[in-house]
């Protein structure tokens, strides 16, 4: 895209352009999980080609009036007091075409790809052979169902190299899903399925967040979108559709944690397929091959679990789910259960 | 110093000087006025500050504990809503516009000085309604832009959005009736001799300003009236579940919110065309293309919503208009931008603390301007709307753009306004430490949204990188509170001075320079005769630019015309001071309360002392009517009654209005999940009461000509004739009303419902007001007071009654005839 929408420009543009693609390439995706300088994916390339040309406008821009500016007040002005004003012209028909004229065909040189990139960005129907994902937002987590019935909560697993299709519907508010290196926004609104069409290129796990604020703990609504190559795609997939896994008849911690499970007010809430039917909250039949809880905010460990069952609201204020006081053998092996739904 | 300070003749008392407390609590003086916006927003400002260093302590590091969570999204978004609604707003219009209007075109006031007095003591109970959740049901919480369906009660339970809701709804009143007022003063006030082409920049800002106002504020009214509707009253404008969408709110909002950006923009503009030729010495370059850029960028404000809703998915082709008409805006502004720059090049730079905001203000308004280009471009607009870089981008646009521009006014007119100089040495210390603390604050934020930090964020994760901008920009926050404890100080030490500021001290162009510093209450005692642009300049050295400079230049003193002397100072004659704007007010505010805290006597006491207050104004005015001298009653500057062009100001303001309702009903009427439908509607009976209603309208006619050629009897006869037919039309309506409810239809039935019931409900409520309107006229009538006279007020109040007359009639094509027609 850089090269093709380059020749356009004078050599000198170019230089610029890769330049400034340096600059910001330069700040690593490592540094920052969340930038949208470091696309993965064919939307976010696009974004991103069309952000630098528009750059290299605005620093051109930039660049001339910082040089008027500081000749009118620096140079080609003198203070009150040394001289009479050399100049009291109040009008230059020239100069004022000109400053009208320039302006608007640097806007005609961005609205082009910009129209362009827009209608590349949301093609009407879905590609061939696309993954159709619809994503759910609550408040505050995400829900990931995919055609084959597989579900997951705040962890979205996809196929590199596959055009994805995200449907998104909101459960109760307006939210907006973005995984800045997947791609720009998407608000989630009640009322209608908005899409979000995009292939992922390069392997790997990128966060996303809520980006439309949606109450208490909008800041505390994340997620990670994991980029899988297709085989390991294939295998995750499998997995999720198959029941809990087993627990080992050796591991009497797990089994007296299920009898806490199913005794406990958790069922009312969350499916463990085979065992609760509940789904106000996000599915555990899979809880423990997940990286994270509680919508992305806190790290997958048997600390972090027992920490957010006993105090969801010290994590995520507003947060529907009710504490769990259990006794600390109890709390273990129920830890242990959920920790061992891969 | 071009003028030398002068003192104030002892028989031309300030505006400032006598009236005790009372004075000011009745005062109608626009400068009164003026002053008493600009306390009320620098406590307002102080509050609003206090709140965003609050949010820079809490971000200055990941998982911080600093504020709460509902502690943080309450302070964003009451620091977003004061600093708009109750401190730019209030400093531009309310502080410069109402003291420089009159000043600046040569009045001895604005066109309305009690509808300006109710303006502000509205706008101050405004900003208490809001922050009333202090006490009881906590501050809002969802934001200044407050998005449905969060705000709806079952997201949003407790008072906070109530305060929100209603304070807002006072607030854009008071914008209302102040741009209403404004635009009359303007087109019908200004002294002779002032075309538009020859008034300072500053007034077609503010003229335009109030346009935008007139008919962008009735969308944001609309969309909050529907909020209130479903907060208090059940019904589901905003509810997916119902049929309807919530993304109409945004519509709404972003209709009123992005000419709202100009309408904070455009009067910073004006005032920076006023202080860069003063202080350059040199006409503004390009007068009529920054006369013409302002009307372009407001035109423009007006069909750009749509780019703050890029990501709510309106599909492609909406997406690259708005896409485009947001970049066209870029050229006006560019025009302004390079003009002032034009300005400066070559003059004789006098390099005070007001020009080195302005200068400022030149740079960082620019960055603002061209980060907003790349939101224009709607697939950049996806990766940074909602992120850190659209923060970045709107405090450099309102702060770098208006903030600056402020600052650089408050220097400038200060003089002016209080007859005492600001600290220079203060002033730059202000200044400096203004530029390295907001580009410290705000510069950060670009990066930190282009790496991904979503804004009304209150904590964010330490794996995300983004601890070190937040720490820099906390510090940058702490070195501009330093700079507005500067500007505080330099303000107080200025007013303890004794020091009195001459009458020119910058040597000005425009007229306001001509009075003594502080003003009188009168402003001139002759109104000067305007002889071409900067007319101040023009009468200390003559038309021609240069040789004035040159005569300046050679020491020359500037001639002294005495425009300000008065022949007799008893001649002027001034209104008088009112009780009624302040009760007004409090009437409204107790209205508001009593709606929030549900203690209906409250309501209706609020209700009963509002509208006694504007009775009582009314008398004030008739009274004051007989003054041959009343400023009020002068024929403008183009012969039309400023009452008549205030009236129609509010007219199109109302278009806007009903536009909304109409469209809305529109949008909902088929969409309702159950119930019934328009086929419920009676067209006959509303065909009769269609009919009745066109008819009063003749009848308005004919009283009309009646008065106007004195014949009592016909008048009596015809306006009665309207009061009734009014009130057979309003029958009508009772009895529709009514047979609906038992058919099954209430207000909360469905979308039809309800959309129906507001619309027509609304106009119903117009037509009442009319009929109380027409029945006081009658009362003078009968009385023998409504003589030939006094024609005018029945002509307003026809202007009223046929713009009514003329919304039903599309209203009922629309609501009523359109669902007799098979297949509409």
């Amino acid at each position: 895209m850089i090269g093709r929408g380059s020749n356009r420009y004078s050599i000198a543009t170019i230089v610029m352009q890769i330049a400034i693609a340096l600059a910001i390439t330069g700040c690593s995706a490592t540094d920052h999980p969340m930038t949208t300088l470091s696309p993965k994916s064919d939307l976010a390339q696009w974004i991103q080609s069309l952000y630098i040309d528009v750059t290299v406008w605005d620093a051109i821009i930039l660049a001339i009036v910082v040089c008027a500016f500081i000749l009118a007040v620096f140079v080609f002005s003198s203070r009150v007091g040394e001289a009479a004003p050399a100049s009291t012209a109040s009008s230059d028909l020239g100069l004022e075409i000109a400053w009208t004229l320039g302006p608007t065909l640097v806007l005609v040189m961005i609205s082009v790809p910009t129209v362009r990139t827009i209608f590349r960005s949301q093609p009407a129907v879905a590609p061939a052979g696309a993954l159709e994902i619809k994503v759910a937002a609550h408040q505050w987590w995400w829900e990931f169902d995919y055609p084959d019935g597989a579900k997951t909560g705040n962890e979205l697993h996809i196929p590199a190299n596959r055009p994805i299709r995200l449907l998104l519907a909101s459960a109760d508010i307006i939210h907006s899903f973005w995984v800045p290196q997947l791609g720009g926004k998407r608000d989630v609104v009640p009322g209608q399925i908005n899409e979000l069409t995009f292939v992922a290129t390069v392997p790997g796990m990128y966060p996303g967040q809520c980006a439309e604020f949606c109450g208490l703990s909008h800041a505390n609504m994340r997620f990670r979108v994991f980029v899988d190559s297709p085989d390991d795609f294939a295998k995750w997939d499998r997995a999720q559709l198959a029941g809990p896994a087993a627990i080992p008849a050796t591991d009497l911690l797990a089994l007296n944690g299920a009898n806490v499970f199913a005794n406990s007010p958790c069922t009312t809430c969350h499916m463990i397929q085979g065992i609760s039917k509940g789904y106000i909250g996000p599915d555990l039949t899979h809880f423990g091959s997940r990286t994270t809880l509680a919508a992305g905010v806190l790290k997958n460990t048997p600390e972090n679990v027992a920490k957010w069952i006993v105090n969801p609201q010290g994590t995520k204020p507003g947060a529907n789910m009710p504490a769990l006081l259990l006794p600390g053998p109890k709390m273990n092996a129920l830890v242990a259960y959920l920790e061992g739904l891969k | 110093m071009a003028a030398q300070p002068k003192t104030l003749p002892a028989d031309q008392p300030s505006y400032l000087e006598g009236g005790g407390i009372l004075g000011w609590l009745t005062t109608i003086d626009h400068k009164r006025v003026a002053v008493m916006y600009l306390v009320s927003a620098l406590f307002f400002m102080a509050l609003g500050g206090f709140e965003a260093m609050a949010i820079r302590v809490q971000l200055w590091r990941p998982d911080n504990h600093a504020l709460s969570a509902a502690t943080y999204n309450a302070f964003f978004t009451m620091h977003g809503t004061t600093m708009i609604f109750l401190v730019v707003m209030p400093l531009l219009l309310g502080f410069f516009g109402n003291f420089l209007i009159p000043l600046q075109i040569g009045a001895r006031d604005v066109a309305f000085p009690r509808l300006n007095a109710a303006s502000f003591w509205l706008a101050l109970v405004a900003g208490i309604l809001l922050h009333l959740g202090w006490i009881r049901g906590g501050l809002p919480d969802a934001g200044w832009f407050g998005y449905a369906n969060l705000t709806e009660r079952y997201f949003t339970p407790g008072l906070a959005i109530d305060w929100w809701v209603i304070g807002l709804l006072v607030s854009g009143a008071s914008t209302v009736l102040t741009g209403l007022n404004f635009l009359t003063t303007i087109i019908a006030m200004r002294a002779p001799g002032m075309t538009y082409m020859r008034m300072p920049m500053f007034m077609w800002s503010l003229m335009v300003t109030s346009i935008l106002i007139l008919i962008a504020f009735p969308a944001l009214t609309i969309g909050l009236i529907f909020l209130l509707f479903d907060r208090f009253f059940g019904t589901h404008f905003y509810v997916a579940s119902a049929g309807a969408t919530p993304i109409l709110w945004q519509h709404l909002f972003w209709l009123f919110g992005h000419p709202e950006v100009y309408i904070m923009a455009l009067p910073a503009f004006g005032i920076i065309s006023e202080v860069i030729p003063t202080f350059s010495r040199k006409p503004l370059f390009g007068y009529p293309m920054m006369a013409y850029s302002i009307c372009l960028i407001a035109f423009l404000s007006y069909g750009v919503w749509g780019h703050h809703m890029f990501a709510t998915g309106m599909g492609p082709v909406a997406d690259s208009a708005f896409a485009i008409t947001s970049m066209l805006i870029a050229i006006p502004t560019g025009v302004k931008i390079f003009s002032w720059i034009a300005t400066v090049w070559g003059g004789s730079l006098r390099m005070t603390t007001a020009f080195y905001f302005a200068l400022g203000m030149l740079i960082e308004f620019t960055v603002g301007g061209l980060s907003g280009i790349m939101h224009a471009s709607a697939p950049i607009d996806l990766q940074q709307t909602d992120s850190y870089f659209v923060v970045a981008h709107f405090h450099y646009v309102l702060f770098g753009g208006v903030m600056f521009t402020i600052m650089s006014a408050f220097y400038y007119w200060w003089p002016k306004i209080t007859g005492r100089m600001l600290d220079e040495r203060l002033g730059k210390w202000h200044f400096w430490l203004t530029v390295v603390g907001f580009n410290l604050t705000f510069f950060p934020m670009h990066f930190l949204g282009m790496w991904g930090m979503p804004r009304r964020t209150y904590t964010y994760g330490a794996d995300m990188g983004w601890m070190r901008l937040n720490q820099l920009e906390t510090i940058g926050a702490f070195i501009l509170g330093i700079a507005f404890l500067f500007f505080y100080f330099n303000l107080f030490k200025s007013v303890a001075s004794r020091e009195q500021a001459p009458a020119d001290p910058w040597d000005g162009r425009s007229l306001e320079w001509s009075t003594p510093s502080p003003p009188p209450a009168y402003n001139f005692a002759t109104i000067p005769q305007i002889r071409g642009r900067d007319a101040w300049w023009i009468l200390k050295y003559g038309h021609a630019g240069s040789r004035g400079v040159a005569a300046y230049m050679s020491g020359q003193a500037p001639s002294q015309p005495q425009p300000s002397q008065p022949a007799s100072v008893e001649d002027i004659h001034m209104p008088a001071p009112s009780i009624f704007p302040l009760v007004l007010s409090l009437g409204v505010g107790m209205m508001g309360l009593g709606l929030i805290i549900d203690w209906y006597r409250i309501i209706l006491i609020g209700a009963a002392v509002a509208v006694l207050s504007i009775v009582g104004m009314g008398f004030e005015y008739a009274d004051f009517g007989e003054e041959s001298h009343d400023p009020e009653h002068a024929p403008s500057s183009g012969g039309v009654d400023v009452r008549k062009i205030g009236m129609w100001s509010f007219i199109g303001s109302e278009c806007v209005f009903f536009a909304s309702l109409i469209s809305t009903f529109i949008v909902y009427k088929s969409r309702s999940v159950s119930g019934p439908g328009p086929q419920i509607l009676n067209i006959p009976l509303t065909s009769f009461s269609t009919f009745i209603l066109l008819m009063s309208s003749l009848l308005m006619v004919l009283a009309l000509a009646a008065t106007q050629r004195g014949d009592k009897r016909w008048e009596r006869i015809w306006l009665g004739g309207v009061i009734a037919f009014g009130l057979i039309f309003l029958g009508g309506q009772v009895y529709e009303f009514t047979s609906f409810y038992h058919e099954g239809m209430g207000l909360t039935t469905n979308l039809f419902s309800q959309s129906f019931f507001v619309l027509v409900g609304f106009h119903g409520a117009h037509v009442a007001i009319g009929v109380l309107w027409l029945s006081v006229l009658l009362a003078a009538a009968m009385t023998g007071k409504l003589g030939q006279s006094r024609a005018l007020s029945v002509e307003l109040a026809g202007l009223y009654w046929h713009f009514v007359d003329v919304v039903w009639i599309i209203i009922f094509t629309l609501v009523y005839l359109m669902q007799a027609v098979p297949g509409a």
